[in-house]
């Protein structure tokens, strides 16, 4: 151990140890990329300090790279400011998370927000001045800027236990059994530097979060104090929002499961949150997914206005308990007009994607 | 007298305190010590 405060390194005997080391940014191996400005936002730390940075030197111009949870977050956050945002995305729609139909609405709102947004360009390098960047550039343009922010995914902190001879799995993290055991007696591994279990593609997957990380905790910690518990994995589910467009997802995208082999249905509507002429009634789209033959439900994506994106949590809960569309399609959802069609929008998506498997 | 066993955790954000605030309703005789790099605990980033 080494103390941050004085240097001074020493020893501490162990009977059990926790590997709770998190995420950190991935950061771009470009030229200029360690420009002072150019900042990641990982920690309560990073938020306050750029916070700080838009408050004290009143930035101008923003470029975010990466059109993920933290490029669209801080979009948001920056365009609230009354900054000048640009946003760089490798992919052909924001939102990589979604399929590329769903991410384009996104891609929409942020645009009718101000936001120049840049796809399918690549970030070649930062140029400075004095240390300090200037502008971001990209195989396609300059963009000047005063302020950078990178989005660009986070990789598992797995270094120190893969020295002390930890197993990695694919992705690079941590693997852990279903009681957050490493493998060596004693040592166990939980949050985001570890991998989890996916139970819709059957598979470990690497998908830090924060509610995950403290379920595994949690597991974890009775696991670690002579209990008994078991995480039985996730599904996949995240949720963002810019300005009103809520943005869901669980499950496999079309992508995803493309990418798996699974032979699928599918089914894209568009609907609205509350009956159509109850006051603030916003548009939103679903995507569902289910595998031809068995009917299984695979995976849902939701981009719409306030009310939208919590709706995933009805297709979360089928996914966990391996519904089939056919079933999931005459759920007994809670209706009033102000807060869903008589059909709510997913069971609308349900009964088209039933026709589809 | 025995000693406590003693449990390290290196990270104290969303799944280090979790599992220190679990294993700490499981077990009374243990000590825990967590390491954390940054300023805050349990910020659920």
């Amino acid at each position: 151990m080494r103390r941050l405060e004085d240097g001074a390194t020493y020893r501490e005997p162990v009977d059990q140890l926790v590997y709770a080391t998190g995420a950190g940014p991935r950061w771009l191996e470009v030229p200029g990329a360690r420009s002072r400005g150019i900042y990641g936002v990982a920690t309560l730390a990073d938020g306050l300090l750029l916070r700080q940075i838009v408050e004290d030197e009143r930035p101008q111009r923003a470029v975010i790279v990466g059109g993920g949870y933290i490029g669209i977050e801080m979009a948001e956050a920056f365009v609230a400011r009354g900054l000048d945002v640009s946003l760089v995305e490798l992919g052909s729609e924001v939102m990589g998370t979604l399929d590329a139909d769903m991410g384009a609405l996104v891609s929409a709102a942020l645009r009718e927000a101000g936001v120049k947004v840049y796809l399918e360009e690549r970030v070649t390098g930062f140029h400075a001045d004095g240390g300090q960047v200037r502008a971001v550039e990209t195989d396609r343009r300059t963009l000047p800027a005063d302020l950078v922010v990178l989005g660009v995914g986070v990789q598992p902190r797995s270094e120190l236990a893969a020295e002390a001879g930890l197993p990695l799995g694919e992705s690079g993290a941590v693997r852990i059994d279903d009681r957050m055991r490493t493998g060596i007696p004693g040592v166990w591994a939980a949050g985001d530097c570890a991998e989890t279990f996916h139970l819709v593609s059957r598979r470990p997957a690497y998908i830090p979060l924060g509610t995950t990380a403290n379920k595994q905790g949690r597991i974890c910690g009775i696991n670690l104090g002579g209990g008994y518990a078991r995480f039985p994995g996730v599904v996949g589910t995240a949720i963002t929002k810019f300005n009103q467009t809520e943005v869901a997802r669980t499950g496999l995208s079309e992508r995803e499961a493309q990418a798996l082999g699974f032979e699928y249905g599918v089914a894209r509507i568009e609907d609205r949150t509350r009956a159509r002429y109850y006051p603030d009634s916003a548009l939103m789209v679903v995507k569902l997914l289910a595998e031809k033959g068995s009917g299984r439900l695979l995976g849902a994506q939701i981009v719409g206005g306030p009310g939208a994106g919590k709706r995933i949590d009805v297709v979360a809960a089928a996914l966990h308990a391996g519904m089939r569309v056919d079933e999931f399609m005459y759920l007994d959802l809670a209706y009033a007009p102000p807060f869903s069609p008589v059909w709510d929008p997913l069971l609308i998506a349900a009964r088209k994607a039933a026709e589809q498997v | 007298m025995a000693t406590k066993d003693r449990l390290i955790i290196v990270g104290g954000d969303a799944a280090g305190m979790s599992a220190a605030a679990q294993a700490l309703r499981m077990r009374d005789d243990l000590e825990i010590i967590a390491f954390e790099r940054g300023q805050h605990t349990s910020y659920s980033a």
